[in-house]
């Protein structure tokens, strides 16, 4: 079988091998509505390397899905992108037309739905569903697409047989097996996994991060997942980033943002989330809710709700500061101070 | 069932299709209305597909087989015309003529509709606005007088003569019937359309790099289809009453007897002054039987498609 062997995929023709996969510069996507501009995503930054998986965290209506469907552009008909660069591979491809955009959609970049029902078409043959985006992308004969489809079932634990039945006929288990077979179809450099074991029980959960974790490693894919489960972005992911508000608040490697993490926010995000070793009965809540995204604060977004906030961060938004790997928006640390900041 | 879901290795697709219709098929005759519509129907059909194997060919003023106006006897079970042509002859043989055209002329409606349902609900935006517009206009425009404008005007485009061994008047009632009544099933499908629209598949379809056409045709248009059915049920029975009420005031084929020109000869006749009811009865209630049975079978998948209204009564 070939999709075990390393990826030996035709590159785009602009892309500079020697380029990083993925970084994401200032992005900025606005959603327009009739009472005003939504920023949904102000200004994000991140990079992605080959083989790397990135987990982006964050509460409800952060910006987290629309900074992974802004990479490809596939947004509501009302949001833009305005400002910023998406370079894959070296090529930019904020400023590309729709039509050049469909070289990159699927075939470098895919998307695991969150919903596997709604993201199958439920009167279509789910082998089928595997095979359109083989035929339609790479131009592969249909007989050939269902046999690599059937290929690819088996290879997310599904058996090729099971192909020939209808998305209601396999479990919410199987079916996000089978969308994660669509998202692999053609050999694709990132899977954009979007809240991808959110409506399942935890044991299927747990199968589908292993698998996630598994072709990973077999087919050299590089993965962000969107999630506010920080627990699976602790198991799968090499690096997290913490969104607050349609920006990055932390953004780091997993290890060290999980055990050490320095802004506000992630502390609080962190403090939320049950652990199994502490005796603390009570989850700590952070007060407030977050803010209008259509008249956000000025300066830090996190400053009316932080327990920290000093008179600067409501005036100035707080510039990235670096820890080594990790990178925090914060005035606890005053910019240019390596390590130097306060730790609270 | 035979066919039990469960077995290891599944089916054709065409042996799994064919079982699903058979029991639905089968669901739908167990109920009382649906069995009755359905077996009119079915009886129907098969006069319809071949008449002269039940009454021998059809007869006309040169084969005439009785005297004018018999009533109804033993060698003339339903009576004779005034050109002494067999009632019971020219009903079979109408049979044919009204369920060929309210067959092809659901068709015709059916493929306007959906298509242009699905194009604007699909597409929406300005093209929407305009099909919707045009679609009102047809809406609200009485279908009747409508087709009876349209028809002299289709019939002069086309002219006389044969297509495929049928005469073009037949496909003037058709295409009339067809540009009259497709509009309320453009704007059932529409909204079937936007909503099937808004599932999650068919932006994974457009991100998979789906041209519109194809979407349309892959993801929506099975979607859709149960509607189409449905819908297809009601265009029947309004398209043979349609096309009576068409052939009853003369714009029918005169030399193929529909149920309505058999209708609009006895009136021409005065067959009713005349006492000579066996004229005019039977075609009469052939119309009703079927536009019965059509709108018995429309209740009965109502009841099975949608069990919440059911209960709601």
């Amino acid at each position: 079988m070939t999709v075990a062997t390393p990826r030996q995929r035709t590159l785009p023709k602009q892309a500079d091998p020697t380029a990083p996969l993925l970084v994401v510069e200032d992005l900025k996507t606005y959603f327009t509505l009739d009472s005003g501009t939504v920023k949904a995503v102000d200004g994000v930054s991140f990079r992605l390397d080959h083989g790397e998986a990135l987990g982006i965290a964050g509460e409800s209506g952060c910006g987290k899905t629309t900074t992974a469907l802004s990479l490809v552009r596939i947004l509501p008909s009302n949001a833009n992108i305005v400002g910023g660069s998406v370079r894959l591979m070296g090529i930019d491809l904020v400023p590309k037309s729709e039509k050049a955009l469909r070289r990159y959609r699927w075939r470098e970049i895919s998307i695991v739905f969150q919903g596997a029902m709604n993201a199958l078409n439920p009167v279509q043959r789910v082998r089928d569903q595997i095979a359109e985006p083989i035929e339609e992308r790479l131009g592969v004969s249909v007989a050939d697409a269902r046999k690599r489809a059937g290929e690819l079932l088996e290879l997310v634990g599904i058996p090729k047989a099971r192909g020939a039945g209808y998305p209601h006929e396999l479990s919410g288990g199987m079916r996000q097996r089978a969308m994660i077979a669509m998202a692999l179809a053609c050999d694709p450099a990132i899977v954009i996994g979007d809240e991808p074991t959110t409506a399942l029980d935890v044991m299927v959960q747990a199968q589908i991060l292993k698998l996630l974790e598994d072709l990973r490693a077999k087919l050299g894919l590089s993965l962000i997942l969107i999630t506010h489960d920080l627990s699976v972005i602790a198991e799968t992911c090499d690096r997290v980033m913490v969104m607050y508000a349609g920006r990055v608040a932390e953004e780091g490697p997993v290890s060290e943002v999980f055990t050490r993490p320095r802004h506000p926010y992630t502390q609080k995000l962190l403090a939320a989330f049950p652990n199994i070793h502490a005796d603390r009965r009570t989850l700590e809540v952070i007060p407030g809710s977050p803010p209008d995204l259509r008249d956000p604060p000025p300066g830090c977004r996190f400053a009316p709700r932080c327990a920290f906030a000093m008179d600067v961060c409501s005036v100035e938004v707080p510039p990235d500061v670096n820890f080594g790997n990790v990178r925090v928006a914060c005035h606890l640390f005053p910019a240019g101070g390596e390590g130097g900041g306060v730790v609270p | 069932m035979s066919v039990t879901p469960a077995t290891a290795r599944p089916p054709g697709v065409w042996a799994l299709r064919f079982a699903s219709m058979t029991s639905f098929l089968g669901r739908l005759i167990r109920r009382p209305e649906g069995f009755v519509g359905v077996a009119i129907i079915v009886f129907f059909a098969v006069l319809a597909i071949a008449p002269a194997l039940f009454v021998g060919p059809l007869e006309t003023v040169t084969s005439a087989s009785g005297k004018r106006l018999e009533p109804p006897s033993s060698t003339h079970l339903l009576g004779t015309d005034n050109l002494g042509r067999d009632v019971l002859n020219l009903t079979v043989h109408g049979a044919r003529i009204s369920m060929l055209i309210g067959f092809l002329a659901t068709i015709v409606t059916l493929v306007i509709g959906a298509v242009l349902g699905i194009v604007s609900g699909f597409v929406g935006g300005r093209t929407d606005t305009v099909i919707m517009r045009i679609t009102d206009f047809f809406l609200v425009l009485p279908t009747f007088v409508l087709a009876l404008i349209i028809a002299p005007i289709v019939l002069d485009i086309i002219g006389t003569g044969e297509i495929l061994g049928i005469r073009t008047t037949l496909f003037v009632i058709v295409i009339v019937i067809g540009i009259t009544s497709w509009a309320t099933t453009a704007r059932i499908i529409r909204s079937q359309t936007m909503s099937v629209k808004e599932r999650a598949f068919i932006d994974r379809a457009r991100v998979i790099g789906s041209g519109p056409w194809r979407m349309m045709r892959v993801h929506i248009l099975p979607n859709v289809t149960g509607l189409i059915v449905a819908n297809a049920v009601l265009i029947f029975a309004g398209a043979i009453l349609t096309e009576t009420t068409l052939a009853f005031i003369g714009l029918g084929d005169p030399f193929a007897p529909s149920w309505g020109q058999i209708l609009g000869a006895s009136q021409d006749a005065g067959a009713p002054g005349l006492g000579a009811w066996w004229w005019y009865v039977p075609p009469g209630i052939c119309i009703v039987l079927v536009v019965l049975a059509f709108t018995l079978i429309g209740g009965a998948l109502d009841d099975l498609l949608n069990p919440k209204a059911r209960r709601r009564r």
